[in-house]
């Protein structure tokens, strides 16, 4: 053997222990990742091939308390793009846009939103598509494999503009809501932005379901692991009823700017809250046009304020029954205390006048409630002083918000000396109390607070709390300390306001004896009369530009001797309480006839 | 020659059946895989390769009966011929401004790097075993051999196709160092090669120095090949001993295994047949190594050896730097994992390989001269 080939041999054998040695190597990390650490592989690759999307229950329904559906929901087709992480929408959005029709708007927005949202989130393309956006969608599914047409529930309200602010509507969570609730951000989640939807979202909602799919590397879902579907949110039944609504509503267009409540005494159930105008809420889960939007924001008659809440005015005269109620109830006067109304009243320099130019003559605490006697509400206040004044109108419930956290509910105002103190930095007069006491001034009630006040009253002083939801589980309600004798002096005098021919709204009376009505008017300046007019004969405000007419008011309760309902209606800038009253009377009679 | 029933029967015993039925197994474990791969369907790939192995195989068996004398006297021409078509490509891909590695024959895409491989281990085989052993000591005679190699290994690199270029490196490594080339000179080469790098280095824009980078350290491209690696360990390492089984192999199945046909093939076998089942395939593999040791051993002529062994060794590179690739242990070049990973022309070049081998078997004792009747 020659030294050549034994060296050869000695390097092909160095050779083979090299092969065998690396092979030894593989083998080694082989077992390391397949044995070793078989179970943190099998883990990942678990992890790799589920995806995990959000299920959505669907929304609870919303009916009337006759089961009438006022929200509902009804099955639409939407366009989602599922993210990979590596796709754009601005390079599919060209291919797209064969298919389905976007506004330029709805492109930059879309493109906006697709900037925002990270990773591999879903991105919801369009709502509601049409047939032929479907069809041309499923046509095109080669070319736009990132698109996926999905079934979803999408909110209606069949009744369209009928009982719009009570509902409110849903759409989809802003960025800004999104950041203060993580768990708003899912592709499709509808959330409720006002009205009941928005109050009892948590449970219109329902419980997050959870899908676990299959998905390949481009996470495309490949097939359904697990399903759970959720907890459909909780459906519910409101105080409303949509006949009365309705009837409402359609009485309520007559005026430019209104609303009004009704409530039933014995439950405190809200039977109506309509405000005028309203506006169809089926405009908003899709995404309100621009248009729309603008349509609705430039109304002067501002449709999307829910008035009955959110609208606070000077009450004007109903508040007297109030402050009589005090003054029978502290003993500054009694039933039988007259004063002498020569159509004035002087405190200090001061004069305050009485609406009827003429004075009222010499008149009692019924009279002074008939016949809306200014001045014997100035004796009154003056000697209630203004601590038991808004003692007595925050008893009712004046100055807080009657549903708690109905969104967009203002409290209004009951002014105090405090309050004077604190907010204009001035002391209060004793022409503070006497405006206050007519329920003008610096007083601001809603007129659902005027309803819960007349349901107090006919109730013969029970703290009832108002509601929307059906079936309300107060069993009865707590006296608020009154003497019932006084109660029924007040309740006395305001079914003369209706039915003694001296009354204020006489002439708006129910004739039918058995659904007789009582209540009070109110009209509330909107513009100081300045003494010159007063002088040149005008104090009617009807001849005035809209806006600087007197707001109309009434409250009223009926049937007049077992009293059901109350109902608060106030128009602004009716330039009297006259259209108020006929409205409430029409409302009153209404609800009995159809035993509501 | 009269065909007789004796004479057929010489001839059909002929080609080393044993090992003919072990490429063929061998090769059968990538039709599955390739069938597993498309989610249990033939197409793309299965069938393409099923079609393209009977192609190989009747070339390989021809190959048997064309004895070692022919590759010896014809190494240079095709050496020649590898070279101009590698130059070819240079200049298509040239002029279609990117990388460029195939030629298009409309019948199949011939890749004229798969064919140099060959093509160098026979030129080098030639080249040593015409020269005088105390010839090769010689520093200038070792000039033209390494013209040979680094010529084609620059080409390749520029198209780039670093998996290449590294194996054509390694092949004329063994070469060199069985025909008995001083160890001193191949430290010397690796010192030279070692002391360039900084130079070299601070030649290079950043982003060259980025491709380097990400090149060593994958996890450095975590959207590139870091997940690539990164997905093909989770692959393998979640197969576990005995593997998800044929078909259920998940990450493939879902395509999270990026090149699961080709280059990460065998995490997906590993996937679905587990730890037993990359071992059942690497005992395959050590068997075909083995023969090619029994053929090196063989050889009467240094021609034989060296052609042999070249042969083997380039085998056993593919399947190790594959496999530890997909593993995590090397960085991430080109490189398939022989007779399995779909592919023409790697397949073919296999196939000739082992018709090679098998020449060399069976005219292991036939004598060749040190004057080739060679053209060059």
């Amino acid at each position: 053997m020659d030294k050549l080939y034994s060296q050869f041999l000695r390097r092909l054998l160095f050779l083979g222990a090299l092969q065998i040695v690396l092979l030894l190597v593989l083998i080694s990390r082989m077992a390391y990742l397949q044995v070793v650490q078989e179970e943190h592989y099998k883990v990942l690759s678990e992890g790799n091939r589920t995806a995990v999307e959000p299920s959505l229950p669907p929304r609870g329904r919303i009916t009337d308390r006759n089961g009438v559906e006022l929200a509902t929901n009804r099955t639409s087709f939407r366009a989602t793009f599922h993210k990979d992480g590596k796709t754009k929408l601005k390079d599919i959005l060209p291919e797209l846009e064969h298919v389905i029709t976007f506004s330029e708007e709805e492109k930059t927005e879309l493109l906006e939103k697709d900037q925002r949202t990270r990773g591999i989130q879903p991105l919801l393309i369009k709502d509601s598509l049409s047939w032929e956006e479907v069809s041309a969608l499923e046509l095109h599914s080669q070319k736009l494999p990132r698109i996926t047409v999905e079934l979803a529930l999408q909110r209606f309200y069949p009744e369209k503009e009928i009982s719009a602010h009570v509902l409110g509507y849903v759409a989809a969570p802003s960025q800004r809501e999104v950041g203060a609730d993580e768990s708003l951000a899912i592709p499709g989640l509808m959330y409720g932005k006002v009205g009941i939807e928005k109050m009892w979202d948590d449970h219109l909602r329902g419980e997050m379901g959870y899908k676990y799919l299959e998905v390949n590397a481009r996470r495309q879902v490949v097939r359904e692991l697990e399903h759970s579907p959720g907890i459909p949110g909780e459906n519910m039944s409101l105080a409303l009823d949509q006949r009365l609504q309705n009837f409402a509503q359609k009485r309520l267009q007559e005026f430019e700017s209104a609303s009004l409540v009704v409530v039933n005494i014995e439950t405190g159930e809200i039977l109506a809250l309509v405000s005028n105008p309203s506006y169809d809420p089926n405009l908003f889960p899709d995404g309100i046009s621009h248009l729309n939007w603008r349509n609705l924001m430039d109304n002067p008659y501002v449709p999307l304020t829910n008035k009955a809440v959110s609208g606070t005015y000077p009450p004007g005269s109903p508040m007297k029954t109030l402050v009589i109620l005090a003054g029978l109830e502290s003993g500054v006067i009694t039933k039988d205390t007259t004063f002498f109304c020569p159509g004035y009243h002087y405190v200090g320099n001061h004069k305050f006048h009485c609406w009827k130019k003429g004075g009222h003559g010499t008149i009692n605490a019924v009279g002074s409630i008939r016949e809306s006697c200014d001045v014997f509400l100035y004796e009154t206040a003056k000697r209630l002083g203004i601590d038991r004044i808004s003692q007595i109108y925050k008893q009712f419930g004046f100055g807080e918000k009657v549903l708690g956290n109905f969104p967009h509910e203002k409290p209004g105002l009951i002014p105090d000396k405090d309050w004077k103190k604190e907010s204009k930095g001035e002391n209060w007069t004793v022409s503070d109390t006497i405006m206050t006491s007519i329920g003008q001034g610096f007083v601001l009630t809603t007129p659902i607070q005027l309803a819960q006040m007349m349901a107090r009253l006919a109730s013969h002083g029970k703290e009832i709390d108002l509601s929307l939801v059906k079936g309300n589980p107060q069993n009865g309600f707590q006296e608020m300390g009154l003497n019932p004798k006084n109660v029924d002096i007040i309740l006395e005098a305001m079914t003369e306001v209706t039915n003694d021919p001296r009354g204020t709204a006489y002439a708006y009376r129910i004739l039918e004896a058995s659904y007789a009505m009582g209540g009070k008017t109110g009209t509330s300046q909107v513009r100081r009369i300045t003494d010159q007019q007063r002088l040149s004969g005008q104090t009617k405000t009807h001849h005035l530009p809209w806006k600087y007419r007197e707001h109309g008011t009434f409250v009223g309760f009926a049937p007049s001797d077992h009293p059901k309902y109350a109902v608060a209606v106030v128009i602004e800038h009716s330039a009297g309480a006259a259209p108020a009253a006929q409205v409430a009377r029409d409302i009153l009679q209404f609800a009995q006839k159809e035993k509501i | 020659m009269k065909i007789t029933f004796a004479s057929l029967g010489a001839i059909l015993r002929f080609p080393p059946w044993g090992m003919i039925l072990l490429i063929t197994l061998i090769s059968s474990i990538g039709f599955l895989t390739l069938y597993s791969a498309a989610g249990g369907d033939l197409y793309p790939w299965a069938a393409k390769q099923m079609i393209r192995y009977s192609a190989g195989f009747v070339i390989m068996v021809g190959l048997v009966y064309v004895p070692p004398r022919f590759w010896l006297d014809n190494a240079y021409l095709f050496y020649g011929i590898s070279f101009v078509l590698l130059c070819v490509v240079e200049v298509i891909g040239f002029i279609g401004m990117g990388a460029q590695r195939w030629i298009d024959l409309y019948v199949f895409q011939l890749q004229p790097s798969e064919l140099m491989k060959l093509a160098l281990i026979l030129t080098l085989a030639r080249y040593f075993h015409m020269s005088e052993p105390e010839d090769i000591l010689k520093i200038r005679n070792l000039i033209t051999p390494l013209t040979m190699v680094m010529a084609p290994v620059l080409l390749v690199m520029k198209q780039p196709d670093l998996g290449t270029a590294i194996i054509l490196l390694i092949s004329a490594g063994v070469i060199f160092f069985l025909s008995g080339v001083r160890i001193w000179k191949f430290l010397i080469v690796l010192a030279l090669i070692s002391a360039s790098v900084p130079i070299l280095w601070s030649f290079l824009h950043d982003y060259q120095k980025n491709r380097v980078l990400i090149f060593l350290d994958p996890e450095r491209d975590m959207l590139g090949k870091g997940y690539h690696i990164a997905q093909s360990k989770i692959a393998l390492g979640s197969g576990g001993l005995w593997g998800k089984g044929f078909m259920q192999g998940t990450q493939s199945y879902l395509n999270f295994l990026p090149e699961k046909q080709t280059d990460s093939i065998f995490s997906m076998i590993s996937e679905e047949f587990g730890f037993m089942g990359g071992l059942g395939l690497l005992s395959l593999y050590g068997l075909v190594l083995l023969y090619g040791l029994k053929v090196t051993l063989e050889q009467t002529t240094a021609f034989g050896r060296l052609v042999a062994q070249g042969l083997t060794m380039v085998f056993f590179f593919y399947l190790f730097i594959n496999i530890a690739m997909v593993m995590g242990l090397l960085p991430v070049v080109g490189i398939p994992l022989p007779l399995i990973s779909y592919g023409g022309t790697a397949m073919l070049t296999l196939l000739i390989s082992f018709g090679i081998l098998f020449s060399l078997d069976r005219h292991a004792q036939q004598k060749l001269p040190k004057q080739a009747m060679g053209y060059f």
